[in-house]
């Protein structure tokens, strides 16, 4: 049973962390290669783990393999520490652990010149891990939540990364410790509520254990509804906050200031996929309520849709990134949010396909995110900005980062064959089944949210291909043209590495990923819905507004047949400019800080100065006046010494006699 | 027969007359003179209660109060005189020891 050391599956980047942190400065790449050996020790253990369990017959009937020890217990709940591996698990740590051994290895090329900073950067790139495959194997939400800091701790660490010495100067620094603060006070909002609905499950199941509140969700949902969704609600609150979804999705576009890797990590690999994987694995008791999964879905396409019409316009390479990571991971939310929704409604085959689409473009997208921004990197490491104004051209200098950086846009556009293709259309088409079934006044939200997954889906590809359009052809500008050719092998390889996976990895589902994504035991046929796809009108659709997109980007920034200038008045309109300040959702953080949370700051503060701080200065200046007075009793003068002895001889003389007489001595 | 309670009251008398003496008086030897009113306030009790009382023990213990007080003057009053020798004076509430306070 190799199962049993799943615990091994966390516990080595966290002893890499703890070796890195301590000795880590003696070895060569300042703990590179131990960082590296450690994530690719997990990924080998979680194939081996994932090997077995889908061997096993517990994968055959739909059950996990799960194990606890009690951790501590607090009158009648307890609360446990354990593992708990199923189809989910497997698909989480897999991905998770190989994509980070490639970010890991591209970073002894990307980090190379960052000096004694790198021991820094490779132990906390290990906790992140840590942090991730922690919350992956955990047995139950309070584990998860504690792996779930971890990674907030982390990306609030290598955010910041370049906050202390940049070498573009203070002004960047500046930024980048802005950047990780506003990165963990925003996702700390999400936490907040998390931590809310854990208490509200603690109060109703009794118990945080996965197994035990699957089993308990249907009696419990009829129970007691209203505290169920309250719970339900403030859970996908900590999601919002962690897979950046409408309105706190502010966060990830800045924490771009963080080394490219880091972005990678964090946007394909970690913490943002840890979001939707928590909706995923909260999937049986999100079923119980289908206003909940409306709400779900509701946020998911709205994100999908403010994130990419934000892509549109920017000039920063990165930023384009972080904005259709943003619209992604919107995608797999509304995909969990219809799928769950069409659940609740009992159409039990539909919702399973709804789960499946969402996991199955989590999958896809680390693969092509991890890409596209390695790829990036690669390109910002060769011309030393991420202005793509300053680009272009580069084309035929760095060969390979562009071919493999097409790949990557070509399955992230959902070109056919490539693996964006498949879950995008498949997440399109939930949305689309949602409301063909849904019932009253959700069939009304399902079609806007369709037409606005539709929409994006537009969007994305023109953003993607302007993006690589404006980098890698045209003319070469400023920036480019000193660039100095293609990016060392150790950058280059887990490109190659994977844009393969972006070509295939979308094929999985044709062979046995449809059976490892199982909900509940429902499994969808993945042959045959990935057939279906062609089959489908609507899918031709989108296929036909992502070539539109395309050729548009081409015309644009390539022909410079199509001007871009004659849209946004040249950067004179109202759109352009809402784009530009990002539909003012910076100007609104600032704002509802300001007015409220610097209000509320301020009356902690008179609390805290003049009421508990009051109180014990109060009482320590009223013990030293009162001894300043009593002091004075102090005369110095024998007689007035003996007065006072002869006046409590007097009164305890006449208390005796009372006392004597009360009690009939006399 | 004088009554017990005439012998009792001339103690009391004293013993007031004595503390008023120790409590307001400013020099040291009418405070030791009125020390002793006190205590012979106290030994007219105890010579009271043994004639009343048939109990030798009580005269006993008046000749024994008698010369510890004789005793305990001829001290104070050296002490005193030392005291005069050194500051010139024998008042209680002079500037120099009404400071040794706080």
């Amino acid at each position: 049973m190799i199962a049993e050391y799943t615990w091994l599956v966390p516990f080595i980047p966290m002893m890499c962390f703890l070796i890195i942190g301590i000795i880590g400065r003696k070895t060569p790449e300042k703990g590179g290669y131990i960082a590296i050996a450690g994530a690719l020790l997990s990924f080998l253990i979680a194939l081996a783990i994932s090997v077995e369990y889908l061997g096993s017959s517990e994968y055959e009937m739909g059950l996990p393999i799960t194990e606890s020890i009690r951790w501590f217990a607090i009158g009648d709940y307890t609360l446990n520490l354990g593992y708990y591996v199923d189809g989910l698990t497997c698909m989480m740590m897999l991905f998770s652990s190989f994509i980070s051994t490639l970010i890991f290895i591209y970073s002894i090329g990307y980090m190379h010149d960052q000096g004694e900073r790198k021991n820094r950067y490779y132990a906390e790139v290990s906790l992140f891990l840590t942090g991730m495959l922690g919350l992956i194997v955990s047995s139950n939400f309070l584990e998860l939540f504690i792996f779930w800091e971890v990674m907030g701790l982390c990306s609030y660490l290598l955010i910041g990364f370049w906050s202390f010495r940049h070498h573009e100067g203070d002004a960047a620094s500046a930024n980048a410790a802005s950047a990780a603060k506003k990165a963990f006070l925003v996702t700390r909002m999400g936490d907040v509520c998390l931590m809310g609905g854990l208490f509200i499950f603690l109060n109703l199941f009794h118990s945080l254990d996965y197994t035990d509140m699957f089993a308990a969700a249907e009696q419990v949902a009829q129970s007691n509804p209203e505290l169920m969704t309250l719970g339900l609600l403030l859970m996908f609150g900590g999601v919002i906050g962690k897979s950046a979804q409408f309105p706190l999705h502010d966060w990830l576009p800045d924490a771009m200031a963080g080394p490219t890797t880091v972005s990678s990590l964090i946007h394909a690999a970690t913490m943002v996929k840890a979001g939707v994987y928590l909706v995923a694995r909260a999937f049986p008791i999100y079923v119980m309520d289908g206003n909940v999964m409306l709400f779900v879905g509701i946020i998911g396409g709205v994100t999908a849709f403010i994130a990419a019409t934000m892509a549109l316009n920017n000039m920063n390479i990165k930023k384009v990134l972080a904005y259709s990571t943003v619209s992604q991971l919107g995608y797999m939310i509304l995909a969990l949010g219809a799928g769950g929704y069409l659940w609740s409604l009992g159409y039990y085959e539909l919702g399973a396909l709804g789960f499946f689409a969402g996991c199955f473009h989590m999958v896809n997208h680390a693969f092509f995110k991890a890409l596209l921004f390695m790829g990036s990197g690669s390109v910002i490491h060769g011309t030393g900005t991420e202005d793509m104004r300053l680009m272009g051209g580069l084309f035929g200098k760095m060969k390979i980062t562009a071919i493999t950086m097409l790949f990557g846009c070509l399955s992230i556009a959902g070109i056919p064959i490539f693996s964006g293709f498949w879950s995008k259309d498949l997440v399109i088409d939930t949305a689309m089944l949602a409301f063909e079934h849904g019932v009253g006044d959700a069939t009304t939200w399902f079609l806007v949210l369709w037409i606005l997954a539709v929409v994006t889906a537009f969007m994305t590809a023109f953003y993607m291909f302007r993006m690589w359009f404006m980098t890698f052809m045209g003319e070469p500008r400023e920036n480019a043209q000193h660039c100095h050719g293609e990016s060392p092998k150790t950058m280059t390889t887990p490109l190659i590495i994977l844009a393969v996976f972006a070509l295939i990895s979308g094929l999985f589902m044709f062979f046995g990923l449809d059976q490892m994504l199982a909900f509940e035991g429902v499994m969808i046929n993945g042959t045959e819905h990935g057939i279906e796809l062609f089959t489908n009108p609507y899918t031709y659709l989108t296929l036909v507004l992502a070539a539109i997109g395309i050729l548009i980007a081409y015309g644009m920034y390539v022909k410079q047949s199509i001007n871009p200038g004659k849209f946004n008045k040249n950067g004179e309109s109202g759109l352009y400019k809402a784009l530009t300040k990002r539909w003012w959702f910076p100007d609104l953080y600032n704002q509802i800080s300001w007015k409220f949370g610097y209000g509320v700051a301020k009356g902690v503060n008179y609390v805290d100065r003049q009421i508990v701080d009051g109180t014990v200065n109060g009482l320590s200046a009223a013990v030293v006046g009162g001894g300043d007075v009593l002091s004075k009793v102090q005369t110095g003068h024998v007689q007035d010494y003996s007065s006072i002895v002869l006046l409590g001889v007097s009164v305890l003389s006449v208390l005796c006699i009372v006392i004597f007489a009360l009690l009939g001595g006399f | 027969m004088i009554p017990m309670e005439y012998f009792l009251v001339l103690g009391a008398i004293l013993f007031c007359i004595g503390a008023y003496g120790v409590l307001t008086k400013s020099n040291a030897i009418v405070v030791l003179m009125c020390i002793e009113l006190m205590l012979n306030a106290a030994n007219i009790n105890f010579v009271t209660f043994a004639a009343f009382n048939y109990d030798i023990v009580g005269q006993a213990f008046v000749i024994m109060s008698i010369s510890v007080a004789a005793a305990e003057v001829a001290v104070g009053i050296a002490i005193l005189l030392n005291a005069y020798k050194i500051r010139k004076s024998t008042e209680l509430d002079d500037a120099e020891l009404t400071s040794m306070r706080w």
